[in-house]
Order: C-alpha cells, then structure tokens, then sequence
C-alpha cells in the first residue's frame, strides 16, 4: 500500500505545484556564471519588466531543471539540446525556444606537458578519463574513437585529481575548469567535443508545449528579452558580472572575466540572430542519439524546437497537432 | 511449502503485489510523466531487460558491501570493547566516534577518492564509514550491561579480563551487537552506493548513468535491485543471530 499512497502523494504534489502564471519562473542548471550573463544582463536593462514580464530566477547546482519543465513546475529552464532530445523521447513534452551556445562548450581537458594534439591520440593514450556517467557525449566518443587503455572514472566536479596526476583528463566546460586549473598553476590542453561532430546546443532555454501554444506570444516577448541581454552582454559584460558575482563566491572577478571572453566565439552567430537554431541541427543530434541507442526513434526536428521568428506570430500553432507546415 | 513459511512470506508479498497494482492504476489514471514517476511495469522491464549489466553492477556493489561490513564490524567490535575498558577512555573518545554517525558520506566520499583512489577501495570506505557507528554503539550498549552479580561471580573466581571478556562480556553483548550488525548492513549499502557515485563501478554509477540519460525506469530498477541486497543482508544477519542466539537466549528462542 505504501508505493501506491506514496505514488498518489508524489502525483498529487506534482500537480499542486503548478503555479499560477502572473510570475515566469526559470530554472538555472548551476550557479551564477556567465553561461547565464544574458539573463543576468536581461535583469540589469529591465528586459523583462519593459515588455511587461515578471521573471523569477530558480534552480541552481543539480535541480532537475527538465523534470520541473516537464511538471510545469518552472515556465523555463535551461538545459543541453540533448536533455531536449531525451525527455522528449521518454514522452516529455519540453521545447528549446533559445540556444545560448550555437557551439557546444563541453571538452577534454588533458595536460599539455603529454603532447597530445588530437581528440583520437588522448583517448588511446593511457590514463584516466573523469566524467560524469552516463552522458550522451562520452558514449560519442567512445563510439567514435573507442577508450583503449584509458580507466573512466567518475567526475566529481573538482580539479584536484587532474592537479594530482599527470596522465589524467576529465571532462570540462570551456569557460570554467581551464581557467581554473590555470590559475591554480597547471597548463592545461582542452579538446572541444563538438570537433568530433557531436556537437549540440547547449545553455538551451526550455519551455513546455502546452504553454508554447497557449501562450506563444509571451513566450516570444521572453526571448526577445533574452536577446537584447544577449547582445548587451556581448558587447560588454562587466555589468551583468559585477552582478553575478556576489552570487557565485567561488569565481572571481578575474574568472568571470576570462569565462565571458572564452565564451564569445561559442555564442556570436555570424548573421547576428543569437539563440536561433536550426532543423538540420536538431535533425542531427537526433539521429546520434538514435544510432548510440539512446533514444528509440528521432521525431521530426520541428518539434525539438521553436525558433522566435516562429513565434512572433502570436499564437503561432507549433508541435504535436503538426500544424506548424510550411 | 508448509504452513509456516506460507504464513511468512505471504504478507510481504501481498503488500507488493497491491502496492505496486495500485501504483501503476494510480499513475496511468493521473498520466503522469514516466520522467517524474515511471509505471512498476516499466520498471519491471528495465529490471528484465537490463539485468545483465544491473546483476553484475550488484555483485560489484554487493562485493563492497560486504568487505565494508566485515571492516565496520571488526573496528566497530574493537573500539567498543577499548571504550568498555574504562569509564575514562570512554569519555575521553566515545564523543568522537558519533562523528562516524553523522558524517555527511555525500560530502566526504570526494575525499575518500583522494586518500584511496578510485575503484573499488574508496567504495569499501564509504561503506565501512557509515556502517561503523551502530556496531560501535550497540556492542558497547551490550558489554556495560552485563548483569553485575554475573561479574561479581566471574571476580570472585578470579577470571582475568581476558577471560571475562571472552566468557562473559561478549556473549553477553552478542545480541546487540546483532541488532547494531542489522543496521549497520543498510547502512552499509547506502554508503557503498554513495562512494560508487564519485569511486565509480557497481550499482551508484548505473544510478548516475540512468539519471543523467534520464532513464527513470532503470534508475528506479537498480534501486530495486539495491533493496534486494539490503534485504539479503538483513536476512542473513537475521539467520545468524537465530544460529548463535537459539541454544541461549530469549530474543531467538523458540517461539
């Protein structure tokens, strides 16, 4: 009786938490860094408030910022397009409606003192290999290159072993570890995974279906927001830090600096529509993911995601009904 | 199957045969995401499906465990028979050994990668640190409650400690130390499972993998899986204490 009372109860709080819509919450997937400056930024110009949104920043360091879209927990949340393409096979009905990262900012960090200059080299040299279990990234590149003689161990979000052993390589986020394994003295060497051709969309604002067709026109006004916060960032993000940072104790002000000037080139789109994404993109990803064997079957790449222009219209239709056509 | 055992198993049984009929009713009629809560019967899948890669990540896990145990049994055993030894040294250490009781194993366990390197070592800490208090606390409960006049007896004939503690106090202390073995053994589980998280191997990593792929039904069939270990053991400290207590004392006399 106990699964079953504690499965209504389960049920039952899911449903009562979904929260009236005066205020959008969304849901960050880590502390206050420059993966979130446009937001922040968005904030500091009053984005929000001048298109008549009220937005409430939630989540943090290990929120399941997907499973609270999915509730209807949280309006938004940001995850990776492959989360995206995940949930949405285990029947969640979550959509990318903005995509911070055009280049996925994950990668290899290993120590330059190895010579090693390309991603198929470091993972047949011998050594130990840190990352987190389980993500569609690494199962890539095993595919792809294969793991020889290195020992795959878990990562768990310190440098300190990668310090400790020469011979080792742990997974990284651009703008965070190397920075900080340089500052802490080592010489780090950093492979982007999206060289290897995996390469998806990353720091992706999400939203659900149902309030993507209800509410298509507010969801819209939130990625404009989200834009001009965006580009003000770019231009300069001194500001929207110096407004992070008392947030995020662990990053100084020097680390914000570096991670907001590492980040650039991952974001910046060369026609200047940052955060759109595109079919072929989404179809591709989709794909890996089907031929890893992690998702049962690529649904067409229209319902992965939905790009402002799209919804500008207001009300635009999009998704399951499949009256989104061209 | 007699009587008895029917007697014994079939409660349980019914208890999950309902329990888990309701839970796949509840959740097909509230349709609620298999991503927040997946059906038993997806679960079950997961748990057939995928029981090649969950039997051996048990053995892994359930190797650790019992290594863990036997090192949380033997040191706990040990310190508490070196608290018993005097009312002073009890003061002036048992206030630490509660630190083993409240250890944040999630937060340690990072360190214990560092001091034991990653693999199987690190797991075997993580569940002996946790699992070492209650053997600790009950076989200490258990040796300063010999019954006095027993002891007086042991005095008046002369016994050397040795002898005391061998002939008396242990024996003595048996049952709890038992009882604080049945604890520790879930305890143990916990901890194994939680210094697999950043060790890596067994149960803990299919747990992390499901989780980050997603995968709610498998994260959910190696918690099953992880039960029947905890079960398993529960069981076989449970027939030990019937085996070393039956002959003797009340708790595992025939009923």
């Amino acid at each position: 009786m106990r699964r079953a009372w504690l499965a209504a109860l389960a049920a039952f709080a899911l449903f009562a938490c979904e929260r009236d819509d005066a205020t959008l919450e969304l849901a960050l997937n880590w502390k206050p860094e420059p993966e979130f400056g446009g937001i922040f930024e968005a904030e500091r110009l009053g984005a929000f408030e001048k298109r008549g949104l009220s937005v409430e920043r939630t989540g943090g360091p290990g929120a399941p910022v997907v499973q609270m879209v999915t509730a209807k927990q949280v309006t938004f949340g940001i995850a990776s397009a492959d989360e995206v393409v995940l949930a949405r096979d285990r029947g969640s009905d979550v959509v990318a409606v903005f995509a911070t990262y055009q280049t996925c900012p994950q990668g290899l960090m290993t120590h330059v003192a190895r010579g090693i200059d390309t991603l198929a080299a470091l993972l047949a040299a011998p050594g130990t290999l840190a990352v987190e279990p389980g993500l569609p990234y690494v199962k890539f590149l095993e595919q792809r290159y294969g793991f020889g003689a290195l020992r795959v161990v878990p990562y768990t979000y310190s440098i300190t072993p990668f310090l400790r052993d020469p011979s080792f390589t742990q997974q990284v986020f651009v703008t965070a570890e190397p920075i900080a394994a340089r500052r802490a003295g080592a010489e780090p060497k950093v492979f982007l995974v999206a060289d290897s051709g995996y390469d998806p969309y990353t720091a992706v604002v999400i939203t659900h279906g149902d309030t993507l067709r209800s509410d298509a026109a507010r969801v819209a006004r939130f990625v404009e927001a989200l834009r001009e916060g965006w580009a003000s960032y770019l231009a300069d993000p001194a500001p929207a830090n110096a407004r992070m940072g008392p947030l995020n104790p662990e990053m100084d002000a020097e680390a914000f600096r570096l991670a907001a000037e590492a980040q650039r080139p991952l974001i910046e789109v060369a026609n200047g529509a940052v955060g759109s994404m595109t079919e072929e993109r989404w179809a591709e990803l989709a794909e890996q993911l089907t031929a890893l064997g992690l998702v049962k079957e690529a649904q067409p790449p229209e319902r992965y995601f939905a790009n402002p222009e799209s919804l500008r219209a207001a009300g635009a239709p999009h998704g399951r009904d499949g009256s989104r056509r061209r | 199957m007699n009587r008895a055992a029917l007697a014994r198993i079939a409660p349980p049984l019914l208890t999950f045969v309902v329990g888990t009929a309701l839970a796949e009713v509840v959740i097909r009629i509230l349709d609620v995401s298999p991503l927040l809560l997946p059906r038993p019967s997806a679960v079950w899948t997961a748990a057939t499906s995928e029981a090649g890669v969950l039997l051996a990540s048990l053995a892994a896990t359930g190797g650790a465990v019992l290594l863990g145990l036997l090192l949380s049994s033997t040191i706990g055993v040990a310190a508490a028979v070196a608290l018993a030894a005097s009312p002073w040294v009890q003061r002036a250490f048992y206030p630490y050994a509660i630190f083993f009781q409240i250890v944040p194993i999630v937060a340690i366990a990072p360190l214990l990668v560092i001091w034991f390197g990653y693999g199987p070592r690190a797991v075997v800490a993580a569940a002996a640190v946790v699992s070492v208090f209650p053997v600790i606390a009950n076989t200490l409960a258990g040796l300063l409650s010999v019954d006095p006049n027993l002891a007086d007896l042991f005095r008046l004939h002369g016994a050397t400690r040795v002898a005391t503690l061998w002939k008396l106090r242990l024996p003595w202390a048996l049952p709890q130390l038992l009882t604080g073995l049945r604890i520790a053994a879930g305890l143990a589980v916990i901890g194994a499972i939680v210094g697999e998280f950043v060790g890596g191997g067994g149960l803990g990593i299919v747990v992390l993998a499901a989780m980050r792929q997603q995968r709610t039904d498998l994260v959910f069939a190696a918690i099953g899986y992880a039960s029947l270990l905890g079960l398993a053991l529960f069981g076989a400290v449970g027939l030990a204490s019937r085996l070393a207590l039956r002959h003797w004392h009340a708790s595992e006399a025939k009923r």
